[in-house]
């Protein structure tokens, strides 16, 4: 039976048949479905606002994650890789972008949907967050969480004030990379000082201070330090960073380094005190509230 | 006994755990830090075939993973205990949890599993392979033992009942690994009306019971269903917990205590209902009513763990190549197919090909031969078991898993800020002291110039100790080099001088009076020569710990040549060992950079026979040419 046949699937396609009709009546009906399901079903969920938990080690940030997603705190340890929630902005917070819309209004429980990425604060493990600082699309904020309690030793203080450092320098270097006149929309930074529950913790000013100054050291020493290299400089063009202009983190890498400097990046930066555990309770009411306002 | 049971995501969150006696969380933490993360520790397990264990603080730590689903399932017991069962445990539990809660963790942008259920499965688990051992090391009789609750939150759950005829099955398909499992027929009890009297009772029951639950599997409700068994056993359990220990412990001569016998049927012929007519083809004995009940319940848990947990192996059987011409045919093109377009769960005989060409890219790269196994091993452990992602072949797969593996070793876990450093130490008023070791002619004395020059543009008062009394010409080379720098840092204002004693006395006495020199005179950092010594030699090794004690030094740096090849890792390890124990290396110089384009090998030889990170690259002939290390570019060229 060749195509030409007078019963050949080629003739019936063009012959008045019911069957024909049927078919292509169906195809013309389901394929915009269809197409309307793949394309809408794929884009919606990326386009969630997003807000990455970063920090060191230890801090509190999965737990964060867990006390956002399930109102309860679930055991944590160590993390090893990244993790995405979708969650709902906590009752009693309103998205600063619907303040004049009512509760019951589906667009207001829209916008209180965002997307929240745990990051592990290892060491040897922080690319998984510099690489989202890369290109931050849908990137609404940033939330460090420190150890209030860490940040009054020497150690961690440190730590933390040379991964805060590398991120804000990411931010700024994202900010004065870019190619629009207009620069890039902002990306605001909480520092949320964690388990204000323990006595030995500093109080949330204090831990603002105390970042400011070891974040100026760390820039400091990183301008007077070895420029980083990779190896094999007889190949040529396979270092970048090497003949690369570095970045100083602030106004120009002049006396001490404050927060306020980072406003002219496109990046504030402000200090709010919590406690995700702790006997009398969880108090992150200061992190939602800045949530809120970046929703 | 078992301490802690914890099932957790890679990403942190514990799902699960059950709790006999407390842990910290700091033990766990530290498994995933030193195993997990840094690698620093590589678990061997003593006999083959067994799961590795990790030790901390006196806890032994056995752990398993499903990595597609980035779960990490961990027993932590005291390491005083030997508990041989573990593995099976962590093998079952696997399978169980997978198979139950798999859907739900597949889930996107959601860390929440919902397996409340889970206890009642985990208690069954433990019973019947504690149960299993003790038959297996005792008499067959004793095999029924009362679980040994000695938790609260396990024995208000737990079914608390005994095993009867159910003995431990090799479950989970072993085929791997060759644990040796109690057989059923060592610690079955033989009396023949027993087996009657279970076969005879729970085939009514439990046959419908497994249509209730194949429907319910279909619905996706298994866990309700296991919750409805949790509360009738928890009934059961509370009222069977005072006499079950007798019970049992009387179970092979049931005929000797026939009061205690008649008064157990007297108050459990009430709820005994369903299996009358069961009961009556068999010799009415009366204990077995309650335990008939009370195994009736455990049954259905047991089929259903059964089912799964077979569901799970034939899972992983199907995804090994099947036998047969047409089965292996069309295996063949699915694979080959799959392979380009992606979607292919990796098994070890996969990846056996490409991780051999990749073994020999890196030799290429000059990585020695044992440091590029172990990175290919990492790699496997990484991949088999995964699924590859849709357009990707298993090439590029294992690229990706070899640049993540590089980037993790190469990276540093703290951050190497040596001005930072020095700062501090000065602040406690006293001198910084580096010191470096390492092979002859690596360039020691070059790179020790080359951080001093360094330091002095940094505005530090440097003193450099002639520690070299050994080799001749040492102490001349050095004071070339001060001079050089001298004039250098003439304009940039930091100032150097040289501690020198001359040849022939003893280099650790020199290295501390230079310290104590520059304590008093005010120099900031002290850095220390000492003379190059063959690793293998052993009496010049062993100076170095006397060396070690007396200098005290705050860094300790190794330079290591870019072009040795295969000794790299031997170096590495053997100066790493030789300041005594609690002293080790503090850091690696890679001399001689600029001559080894892209065969950049010797770096991950040394950071991964160590653990130790590599601080500076030389990368030329003058002063102002080291280096800090970019871990990214580093893995490009290895890569490239
Ligand atoms: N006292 C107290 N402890 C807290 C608080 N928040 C978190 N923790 C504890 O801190 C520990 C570490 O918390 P995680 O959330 O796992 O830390 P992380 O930031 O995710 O750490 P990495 O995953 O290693 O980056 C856990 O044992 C928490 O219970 C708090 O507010 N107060
Ligand atoms: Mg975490």
């Amino acid at each position: 039976m060749a195509w030409y046949d007078e019963d050949s699937w080629a003739t019936a396609a063009f012959a008045p048949r019911l069957a024909t009709m049927a078919l292509t009546l169906a195809l013309v009906l389901v394929l915009p479905i269809l197409l309307h399901q793949f394309v809408y079903r794929r884009v919606t969920p990326t386009a969630l606002p997003t807000f990455l938990l970063v920090g060191p080690s230890g801090a509190g940030k999965t737990a964060l994650l867990t006390l956002t997603e399930r109102k309860t705190v679930a055991p944590t340890h160590t993390s090893t890789s990244p993790l995405t929630i979708e969650t709902l902005l906590p009752d009693g917070f309103t998205p600063s972008s619907s303040q004049f819309r009512s509760p019951g209004d589906p667009a207001y429980e829209r916008a209180r949907r965002f997307l929240l990425v745990d990051t592990p604060g290892h060491g040897k493990l922080r690319h998984f967050a510099t690489a989202q600082l890369v290109n931050p699309t849908h990137v609404r904020g940033i939330v460090f969480v420190v150890d209030a309690a860490s940040i009054a030793e020497e150690a961690g203080l440190t730590e933390a004030a040379e991964y805060l450092h590398d991120v804000l320098l990411a931010l700024q270097k994202r900010y004065t990379g870019a190619r629009t006149s207009k620069g890039p929309k902002e990306i605001p930074v909480l520092i949320a000082a964690n388990k204000l529950d323990l006595f030995t913790a500093l109080p949330p000013h204090l831990v603002g201070r105390a970042l400011e100054k070891a974040v100026s050291e760390v820039r400091k020493s990183r301008a007077k330090g070895l420029k980083d290299s990779g190896v094999g400089m007889g190949m040529g063009g396979e270092d970048d960073g090497v003949d690369e202009e570095r970045e100083w983190l602030g106004e120009g890498g002049e006396g001490n380094f404050e927060f306020r400097h980072m406003e002219e990046v496109g990046t504030g930066v402000v200090v709010k005190g919590g406690n995700v555990l702790g006997g009398e309770g969880t108090d992150v009411q200061a992190w939602y509230e800045w949530i809120a306002e970046q929703l | 006994m078992l301490d802690t049971f914890e099932i957790l995501t890679t990403s942190g969150v514990v799902l699960w755990s059950r709790t006999y006696v407390p842990v910290g969380a700091n033990i766990v933490n530290s498994l995933i830090r030193d195993v997990f993360i840094e690698e620093r520790i590589q678990p061997q397990s003593e006999d083959a075939g067994q799961k590795p264990a990790y030790r901390k603080e006196g806890y032994t730590l056995k752990w398993t993973a499903a990595k597609d689903l980035g779960l990490i399932f961990v027993a932590v017991y005291q390491s005083l205990v030997h508990l041989t069962w573990i593995d099976k445990l962590l093998d079952n539990v696997r399978a169980l949890f997978v198979g139950l809660y798999g859907e739900q963790l597949a889930k996107e942008h959601s860390s929440v599993v919902d397996c409340q259920k889970f206890g009642p499965y985990f208690d069954r688990q433990i019973q019947e392979l504690e149960g299993a051992s003790r038959g297996a090391s005792s008499t067959p009789n004793v095999k029924l033992t009362p679980p040994s609750s000695s938790n609260d939150s396990a024995g208000e759950e737990s079914p608390s009942l005994p095993v009867l005829e159910k003995s431990q099955k090799p479950l989970y398909d072993t085929s791997a690994d060759s644990t040796p499992v109690p057989t059923p027929d060592t610690s079955r009890p033989t009396t023949p009306a027993q087996s009657h009297l279970v076969t005879g009772k729970t085939r009514p029951g439990g046959k419908l019971s497994r249509k209730d639950r194949k429907k319910s599997a279909l619905n996706n409700s298994a866990p309700v269903s296991s919750g409805d068994e949790a509360s009738t056993k928890r009934k059961l359990g509370g009222k069977a917990a005072g006499k079950k220990g007798r019970t049992w412990g009387e179970f092979g001569a049931e005929e000797l205590d026939p009061d205690v016998v008649l008064d157990y049927s007297s108050t459990d012929i009430r709820d005994a209902n369903s299996e009358t007519e069961a009961l009556e083809e068999i010799k009415p004995e009366t204990w077995g009513r309650k335990t008939g009940k009370g195994q009736f319940v455990l049954k259905d848990l047991d089929e259903e763990m059964d089912a799964i947990i077979a569901e799970q192996n034939s899972k992983k059987e199907s995804s090994a190549p099947s036998s047969g011409i047409v089965g292996s045919s069309i295996g063949a093109i699915g694979g080959l197919f799959r392979n380009v377009v992606g979607g292919k769960t990796l098994t070890k005989e996969d990846l056996a090909k490409p991780l051999q060409g990749m073994e020999q890219h890196l030799l290429k790269k000059n990585v020695a031969r044992e440091a590029a196994v172990r990175l290919c091993e990492s790699v496997e452990r990484d991949l088999v078991g995964l699924k590859t992602s849709t357009f990707t072949t298993i090439e590029s797969t294992i690229r990706t898993s070899m640049e993540k593996a590089l980037t993790k070793i190469l990276t540093p876990t703290s951050s190497l800020d040596l001005l930072r450093e020095i700062q501090t130490v000065n602040s406690s008023s006293r001198p910084y002291v580096l010191s470096i070791v390492g092979v002859n002619g690596v360039g020691k004395s070059t790179n020790l110039s080359k951080i001093a020059f360094f330091l002095l543009q940094n505005h530090h008062r440097v003193l450099i100790a002639a520690a070299d009394t050994f080799r001749s010409g040492a102490v001349e080379q050095l004071r070339v080099h001060v001079k050089n720098l001298k004039e250098l840092s003439k304009r940039e204002g930091g100032e150097v001088d040289l501690f020198e004693k001359g040849y022939g006395k003893d280099a650790a006495n020199i290295a501390q009076d230079a310290v104590t020199f520059a304590a008093k005179n005010g120099y900031n950092v002290v850095l220390i020569d000492t003379a190059g010594r063959r690793h293998n030699d052993a009496r010049l090794m062993s100076s170095l710990e006397k060396f070690g004690k007396l200098a005290n030094p705050d860094k300790i740096l190794m330079v290591g040549e870019a072009l040795v090849g295969s000794d790299s890792v031997a170096q590495a390890r053997n100066f790493n060992a030789s300041f005594g124990p609690g002293r080790g290396l503090d850091g690696f110089v890679i001399s001689k950079c600029d001559t080894v384009g892209d065969m950049v090998g010797t770096l991950v030889s040394m950071v991964h026979a160590t653990g130790i990170p590599v601080v500076f690259l030389g990368v030329g002939q003058h002063y102002a040419d080291l280096r800090g290390l970019n871990v990214g570019s580093v893995c490009r060229l290895l890569m490239s």
